[in-house]
């Protein structure tokens, strides 16, 4: 839970989306091209080449309008659903506190795709051998382990991105939580062993579109926790008494043909 | 020809690796015919691949081995190779293989009075109360019944992962790979038995054979499938 994170307060957010295209540009990812769908909210989704996007959300709040932003991108969570499920360890955790990515070690199956709580890594197949290269934010590693924040954060120019010592922006996102009142919300302390994203909200997750009790599956621990030993177990049981079995028959047959 | 004089002819390394084959001088029934043995040995290439390749995936250890993705993509060749000669296979001989099939489901009393048997003999080597099998004995026609209920396992789990990632939900997908790796673990450890059974096991040297050659000998045929030899006699 300690090490390195990144506090995102959507109270200070203007959506200026500066944050995008920062990470487009310092981690080299070509941009979509997209239709307008009558909404400042673009690219539509995240993808292999979007890393963060943000999201955009209406909501009525008797008779008053409010326009809601969320940061969407990888939460860096301590128990990460990816790095469980990730048979090549390529996923892992780094040392700083973030889900770091290890591209060489990648073997394209997908299931983090399938296991994040918070539909974040995207793939992309290679279009003869259907081979899948998985992206996702990486925290700007190059960067924070050279001693600079993320390009998002260097780049927000309100401030609502910060990058620090986790326990220190808890402190401070919780003094902002209680400053805002009402059904202000610190979202990262706890969820999923505690994110390295920490998120002041002005209302519940539930409204600004974050899941309310993120888990890592069953289903991806399941494999990993407990057919992994009771495979090794069957095997080499299975093994074992083969062997016993070529012992005891060949020393019963030895003997059948002596006495004959 | 080349044999040198007064010196007995050595085995062959085959020999010494799968027992000896029946002389050649013994009288030979057919046992598995030609497609039968070949879609045997396109299966046992495909399974040692998609055994090695899913071994890399399973075990993290070895996860370096599948990184790049080239396993992934061998494991799906052979998946298409094992899946696609069964197809042809099965349209190329219908009948035969509706037979083959059938075999598997075909229970009766002898194979009770098998099942008490075999422990004493495949451990202590006991024959006499080996009832007379047809031409699948007991213990092969639950190894052909695990084949058929595993692999078809295997198949529906690893197409729903390969072809319906994205459309079936999340959970669906990591259950689907769950009980890939379930089947996997069974798969190993009885094809583990089988080897054993049709190479290792000091009773049955040399029957590695009948695969390889389609042919067992008639004393062979007569002393483990009765049945199935009386029946071959008569015809």
């Amino acid at each position: 839970m300690a090490g390195k994170a990144i506090l995102y307060d959507a109270t200070k957010c203007t959506a200026c989306r500066a944050c995008q295209v920062a990470c487009k540009q310092w981690n080299e990812l070509t941009a979509e091209v997209t239709t307008n769908r009558g909404t400042y909210e673009n690219p539509p989704d995240l993808s292999w080449d979007t890393w963060i996007k943000m999201e955009f959300r209406e909501v009525g709040n008797n008779g008053n309008f409010r326009w809601l932003f969320t940061r969407r991108s990888c939460m860096h969570c301590t128990d990460a659903a990816c790095v469980t499920v990730c048979p090549t360890k390529a996923l892992y955790y780094h040392e700083m506190g973030f889900v770091a990515y290890d591209k060489d070690k990648c073997s394209g199956c997908g299931y983090c795709v399938e296991a994040c709580p918070f539909d974040v890594p995207r793939s992309s197949s290679g279009a003869i051998t259907g081979i899948r290269t998985i992206n996702k934010c990486t925290l700007c590693q190059d960067r924070v382990t050279n001693e600079l924040e993320p390009a998002c954060v260097k780049t927000c120019p309100t401030g609502a991105l910060m990058y620090g010592d986790r326990a220190a922006l808890l402190a401070e996102g919780k003094e902002r939580v209680a400053s805002l009142g009402g059904s202000a919300t610190l979202y990262g302390e706890n969820q999923l062993g505690g994110l390295h994203v920490l998120y002041v909200l002005d209302d519940t997750p539930a409204v600004y579109g974050l899941p309310v009790d993120p888990q890592v599956p069953v289903s991806a621990t399941a494999w990993q926790d407990i057919l992994q030993p009771v495979g090794w177990g069957v095997a080499g049981l299975a093994a074992m008494g083969l062997g016993l079995n070529y012992v005891i028959a060949k020393r019963k047959i030895k003997i059948e043909s002596e006495g004959k | 020809m080349t044999t040198a004089k007064g010196k007995a002819k050595s085995t062959p390394i085959s020999h010494a690796i799968f027992g000896a084959p029946p002389a050649p001088g013994e009288e030979q029934v057919e046992r598995y015919s030609r497609p039968v043995r070949i879609l045997h040995w396109v299966n046992a290439v495909a399974w040692i691949v998609l055994f090695i390749t899913g071994f890399f995936f399973f075990v993290p250890q070895f996860g370096a081995a599948a990184a790049g993705g080239v396993s992934g993509l061998l494991h799906r060749i052979a998946a298409v190779l094992m899946v696609g000669w069964a197809v042809l296979y099965f349209f190329g001989s219908p009948k035969a293989a509706l037979r083959g099939i059938g075999e598997a489901f075909k229970w009766g009393a002898g194979d009770i009075k098998w099942l008490k048997a075999a422990p004493a003999y495949y451990m202590l080597g006991e024959e006499e109360k080996m009832p007379p099998q047809d031409h699948m004995n007991t213990g092969q026609k639950l190894w052909w019944l695990f084949v058929i209920g595993a692999g078809s396992l295997m198949i529906i789990t690893g197409a729903l992962m390969w072809f319906f990632k994205g459309i079936i939900s999340a959970d669906a997908f990591m259950w689907s790979a769950f009980l890939h790796d379930v089947g996997f673990i069974a798969l190993l450890s009885f094809a583990l038995v089988h080897v054993y059974l049709s190479v290792f096991h000091p009773k049955m040297r040399g029957v590695f054979w009948a695969m390889w050659r389609g042919t067992v000998s008639a004393r062979y045929a007569e002393s483990h499938h009765k049945k199935w030899y009386d029946k071959i006699k008569k015809s």
